[in-house]
């Protein structure tokens, strides 16, 4: 368990008046602009927004992968200047490694760091116990079903011990059911790690389910429009998004993040449209809304 | 909240749906010992498939040869003349003529030698340089244009050339043979590399991976079955070039004898010889194949 404990008041993730553009023919389109958002140590934050909001920007930029054109990138206070191990990352597309074995995928990240066979494979040994895959360790990740390839992508990036878990739309891919129990799934493995986890989705039930705090995000350019704190108390269970404290936050966000897909859709959908969508407006004409 | 529902999710309740619906192959059936009758009647029926195209292959192989015993038997002339083609029977008397002969096993050793030379150094080269190009946008700015402009020349068109370049026969064979396998494993090794997926590469870089790792543990093994098409059908080009050079400037090797009966009027050798670099080229594919499957265990069949 030593390689994946937490350590305590680590994984502070810090974003200043970040922008990041990209350069076209027709000049610079900007993806996401003047944001800013932090994690505490040991804190689930999650990034909700309509498609295309630039939500997946801004993590690949914590990441490492994308430079901001403007605004800092810290963890630490350090400046995020690359990948690296101390940020772990799962993808929406699992991302293992085809030619290794399970055991070998989660072992990845410790090879790289330098550590010997014998105490690299007790540790993913015990990862993997952890993620109740044990027994799966020497299967290619061919054979294995999208919900137990995600676990072992999330076991693969807490390997290596990282100060934060990023996770970009993880089980976006997945059936519903298989979703419902890779959310409680996490949860559960938050719950005994409490790292720092910065979560990308574009699920509201997940998003309020598994958070302390959700940013929810604007229409391209992307910034944020809203921070929610998630007060449900913890350890938390399916059976709470029934309850009428979710109900109310969940309503809240949906109208929070209808406003911003209408306005991401443009002049597409007209009030008459709406209405043979069956889209409540509360009364309100399309023009208030937007 | 206190009293959770039945429907709750435990954790140990949340891995029995997913475990159950793998197939069948991943939990290991532990079963009594049965008896051998039962096991037979099992695989027959796991296997049917494969004994049905086996039985059917044979069937076919052996129409093939009454088909062809007949042509010959009755020198059909209909637009084709099998007035002086051998028949079967014909080119089996000659085949265990020929197995005594070290003559002739000495032409196939010589083909095979040649074939090991020039496609190992093709391997050898092209492999490398696909993947060197693939990475580094330089190399491949220096290197792709060349290739492009020669890949379209058929080996058999540099004979001329490599004579003149080579100061022996058996070298400018050699090289003929490499050209021919060159360009097919250098181009698929290169779309290997093109299609490795960039999700992967970001994933070992977040796990701490430098680029010499990267390139060992990521772009390598993502482009191996690239590779492998490459060797496959570098292999069948290989044979063809082969061929060619033996039959224009050969002194010795199947190429070569197959061209010699028919300027020695050996009619039943020619299609021995035929038959003879049919068998190779399907024996070497095999090789090349086995060794995919060696290579990469973890690939779908």
């Amino acid at each position: 368990m030593s390689v994946i404990e937490a350590k305590a008041g680590e994984g502070h993730i810090e974003v200043k008046n970040f922008a990041l553009s990209y350069e076209t023919i027709d000049g610079s389109v900007a993806a996401v602009t003047d944001t800013q958002i932090h994690v505490k140590p040991g804190e689930f934050v999650s990034i909700v927004g309509p498609s295309g909001c630039g939500k997946s920007t801004l993590l690949n930029a914590v990441a490492g992968f994308l430079k901001p054109t403007a605004g800092t990138v810290t963890v630490d206070g350090e400046e995020v200047k690359g990948p690296s191990a101390e940020r772990g990352m799962v993808f929406q597309q699992y991302s293992l490694f085809p030619w290794k074995t399970v055991q070998e995928n989660v072992e990845f990240g410790l090879k790289m760091r330098g550590m010997d066979r014998s105490r690299r494979d007790r540790a993913a040994r015990t990862l993997l116990g952890l993620a109740g895959l044990e027994a799966f360790g020497k299967h290619y990740p061919d054979r294995l079903s999208g919900g137990m390839k995600q676990r072992v992508g999330i076991v693969r990036a807490l390997a290596t011990g990282p100060k934060v878990l990023l996770l970009d739309e993880p089980f976006g891919a997945l059936d519903a059911q298989t979703r419902v129990i890779m959310q409680q799934i996490l949860n559960n493995m938050w719950q005994r790690l409490k790292i720092s986890v910065l979560f990308v989705t574009h699920d509201i039930d997940e998003a309020i389910f598994l958070s302390d705090r959700v940013y929810c995000m604007t229409a391209r350019p992307g910034s944020i429009k809203a921070e929610i704190p998630i007060p449900l108390e913890r350890p938390r269970q399916q059976s709470m998004m029934m309850s009428s404290e979710f109900l109310a936050l969940k309503r809240g966000l949906m109208s929070l993040i209808r406003e911003e897909s209408l306005k991401a859709m443009g002049g597409e959908i007209s009030d008459q449209g709406l209405q043979g969508l069956n889209i409540d407006l509360h009364g309100q004409s399309l023009a208030d809304v937007l | 909240m206190s009293s959770r529902p039945a429907h709750a999710l435990h954790p140990a309740e949340c891995e029995t749906p997913e475990i159950a619906a793998e197939p069948a192959s991943i939990v290991a059936p532990d079963h009594k010992p049965v008896r051998i009758s039962v096991i037979a009647a099992r695989w027959f029926r796991l296997n049917k498939g494969r004994l049905r195209a086996a039985l059917i292959g044979a069937l076919s192989l052996v129409a093939f040869l009454i088909v062809w015993h007949l042509l010959t038997k009755y020198r059909v002339v209909f637009f084709v003349r099998f007035t002086n083609v051998p028949s079967p029977l014909a080119v089996h008397d000659s085949f265990t003529k020929a197995i005594h002969d070290p003559k002739f096993l000495m032409h196939v050793l010589l083909s095979c030698r040649r074939i090991i030379f020039g496609f190992s150094l093709a391997t050898l080269v092209a492999v490398p340089l696909g993947l060197v190009m693939g990475r580094f946008k330089l190399i491949h700015e220096v290197v792709f244009p060349v290739s492009e402009v020669l890949r379209p020349i058929p080996a058999i068109a540099w004979v001329p050339m490599a004579i003149m370049l080579w100061p022996t026969n058996e070298q400018s064979i050699v090289f003929i043979t490499f050209l021919g396998s060159f360009f097919p494993i250098l181009v698929n090794t290169l779309h290997g590399m093109v299609l490795v997926d960039p999700v992967l590469v970001r994933a070992a870089r977040c796990l701490g991976a430098r680029e010499t790792s990267i390139f060992r543990e990521v772009y390598f093994p993502a482009s191996l079955p690239h590779i492998f098409t490459g060797l496959t059908v570098g292999m069948g080009v290989a044979w063809v070039s082969l061929i060619a050079a033996e039959m224009i400037s050969g002194q010795y090797g199947i190429g070569y004898f197959t061209w010699e009966a028919y300027s020695l009027v050996q009619y039943a050798d020619i299609a021995l010889g035929m038959i003879a670099i049919g068998v190779l080229g399907l024996t070497s594919g095999l090789v090349i194949r086995s060794a995919g499957k060696l290579a990469m265990p973890w690939g779908r069949t």
